[in-house]
């Protein structure tokens, strides 16, 4: 019987498990293969295997440090502000007494429902220096124009307040549900026992959501870790390199310099390196068992 | 009691402080295309403060006119559609099928495979688009609807399983087994009581695939060199980043035309929605 529903799960199983073998693990392999080639626009019908020699050259560039630095600004600076804003809407849109929430959650979910490709461009257009619409604004203010994407530290800022505006909706909704599942009673409870506001806050809500903001955290940093759009399409990398992160820096490696074999490479420390990281923010928080 | 009363005025008043900006800062940009959309932009500088808030007589089609009829953009409506629907189709059904057995057929190895689908998540798509783009060239599938229909169909298929084994959990296996004991197959029993109870993970499954080739760029650019293959993603970097001479106007008609569909879509559809991505997001 065992054998037999096995052999039917299978079965079952075989569209996902031709998803993963076909469009996703070959090609996993296919790229680690290639890091190990010299295959690019030099060597594009005659390639062979070169050792390390791709990982060596990437080492040896200086350019690996600043980017792993840069992903890193990117990740961390885009998920607190999102992850911190996110948990205060949800709060605030938590209160029972307070009138409009549902309006108020409709109008949050407007960045996420617009296709993101689409609104970065719209964004791209917003921080442009002649015609963009937050110099017209700053200017109300008395702020003299600023060309965004000239300087490394505004280049930053437009790209996190861009993400900030596509992904603290998602955070919203998750927290807000999140709360929602905790037991009225324990705040009754807590009410009743005279505990204050800021107690109820960190002996009830914090503790109750510790592992949904633990979850949604390391995945959400998982996920913009490997955002690709926005960078790509706000500052392409620049100015220079100083916005570059692994993912856009790969990609351009192979579709603007056809250097596949360092475009391979580069995904594979990429990935070594998130893993490394999300292994360890799985383990100190314990959410692992919880995946599965 | 009257210091009660003034602090949660004060909160409250607070708190319709912070909604209203968030509020008005998820709004602006939207506001912002489509106001811009229906406005007669002559040059890109003369945008103003003053253009937000449109007079009736300064509205105009013209950048519709321009997008519709001097552009092929009927055409790369009918690709992305083929693409995007197609994907949806196998996506979902994949994603379906694999929940079902991940939730309800005894087999070694599942909680193995539950892992390995959280692992894949780690790698960048760059490391599969240049393999997948050779492989394709291989089997001369670049260049043709079922190359990029292929290439999509993955979608969100395996997160949509991992998914809908979770919400498939929570149904009740008496439900089947009814079912089953009335004399349906069991893969009839499958597919007439679980797969309407699914409704709502599927539509997820169904609208995040959609959307995944409706608004993909990179597989696109990659696996399409022909124009009559080209997608509106396509056409619409080629407007707003190739060619800058396009007027803003003309790019924020595109923008309205081919992410408003969507948005209407996904603002009808927000309960279902959101429950789907409370349950991937907090199983914990």
């Amino acid at each position: 019987m065992v054998k037999r529903d096995t052999f039917i799960g299978f079965l079952y199983l075989l569209p996902i498990i031709a998803i993963i073998l076909f469009l996703t693990l070959y090609p996993i392999g296919y790229a680690v293969y290639i890091s190990f080639t010299n295959f690019n626009l030099y060597h594009f019908f005659r390639y062979e295997l070169v050792g390390l020699q791709n990982y060596i050259t990437i080492i040896k560039s200086g350019a690996l440090g600043s980017i792993f630095l840069q992903t890193i600004i990117w990740t961390v600076g885009s998920l607190v502000p999102m992850m911190a804003a996110g948990f205060v809407l949800a709060l605030v849109l938590n209160q029972r007494d307070l009138v409009g929430r549902t309006v108020y959650m409709t109008f949050m979910l407007f960045p996420w429902a617009f296709p993101s490709f689409i609104t970065i461009l719209v964004w791209s257009g917003m921080w442009n220096y002649e015609y963009g619409i937050v110099n017209k604004i700053m200017a109300l203010m008395g702020v003299h124009s600023i060309y965004w994407f000239n300087y490394v530290s505004t280049s930053w800022i437009a790209l996190i307040i861009t993400n900030l505006w596509l992904s603290f909706p998602y955070f919203t909704v998750v927290f807000s549900s999140a709360l929602q599942g905790i037991p009225r009673e324990l705040y009754e409870t807590a009410y009743v026992d005279g505990a204050s506001m800021f107690r109820r806050f960190t002996s009830i809500t914090l503790p109750q959501m510790k592992n949904a903001l633990s979850f949604v955290g390391i995945s959400s940093f998982i996920f913009t870790w490997n955002n690709f759009y926005p960078i790509y399409l706000l500052t392409g990398g620049g100015p220079g390199t100083a916005t570059e992160i692994f993912v856009v820096y790969a990609y351009q490696e192979a579709f603007s310099y056809s250097l596949y074999n360092i475009a391979a490479a580069y995904s594979i420390v990429d990935t070594i390196i998130l893993a490394a990281f999300a292994l360890i923010m799985l383990r100190i928080s314990g959410i692992m068992k919880v995946i599965a | 009691m009257d210091s009660y009363r003034l602090l949660k005025y004060v909160r409250l008043a607070i708190s319709h402080a912070v909604l209203i900006a968030f509020a008005a800062f998820a709004v602006f940009p939207i506001y912002y295309v489509i106001i811009t959309s229906f406005s007669n932009v002559p040059t890109l500088a003369s945008i103003s403060i003053g253009s937000l808030i449109p007079r009736p007589s300064s509205l105009t089609l013209s950048a519709y006119y321009y997008i519709l009829f001097k552009n092929p953009f009927f055409l790369w409506l009918k690709n992305s559609l083929i693409f995007g629907v197609s994907s949806m189709l196998i996506a979902t059904a994949a994603a379906f099928l694999g929940a079902v057995a991940l939730s309800r057929i005894n087999m070694p190895g599942k909680s193995t495979l539950i892992y390995f689908i959280y692992v894949l998540t780690f790698f960048p798509f760059t490391v599969t688009v240049i393999p997948l783009y050779f492989m394709f060239a291989q089997l001369h599938l670049i260049n043709t609807y079922y190359g990029l229909i292929i290439a999509y169909s993955g979608g969100s298929s395996i997160f949509g399983a991992y998914l809908g084994k979770i919400f498939i959990d929570t149904i009740p296996r008496e439900f089947e087994e009814a079912a089953m004991i009335d004399g349906l197959g069991r893969f009839t029993a499958f597919a007439r009581i679980l797969l309407p109870m699914t409704g709502p993970v599927l539509a997820f499954v169904a609208l995040t695939s959609f959307i995944g080739a409706y608004t993909d760029y990179v597989l696109a650019n990659a696996f399409i060199t022909s124009g009559k293959l080209w997608t509106l993603t396509l056409g619409m970097y080629y407007l707003a980043v190739t060619n800058r001479a396009t007027l803003y106007n003309v790019f924020a008609a595109f923008a309205v035309l081919m992410g408003l569909p969507i948005f209407i879509l996904f603002i009808a559809l927000q309960k279902f929605l959101l429950r789907a991505y409370s349950l991937g997001g907090l199983k914990a």
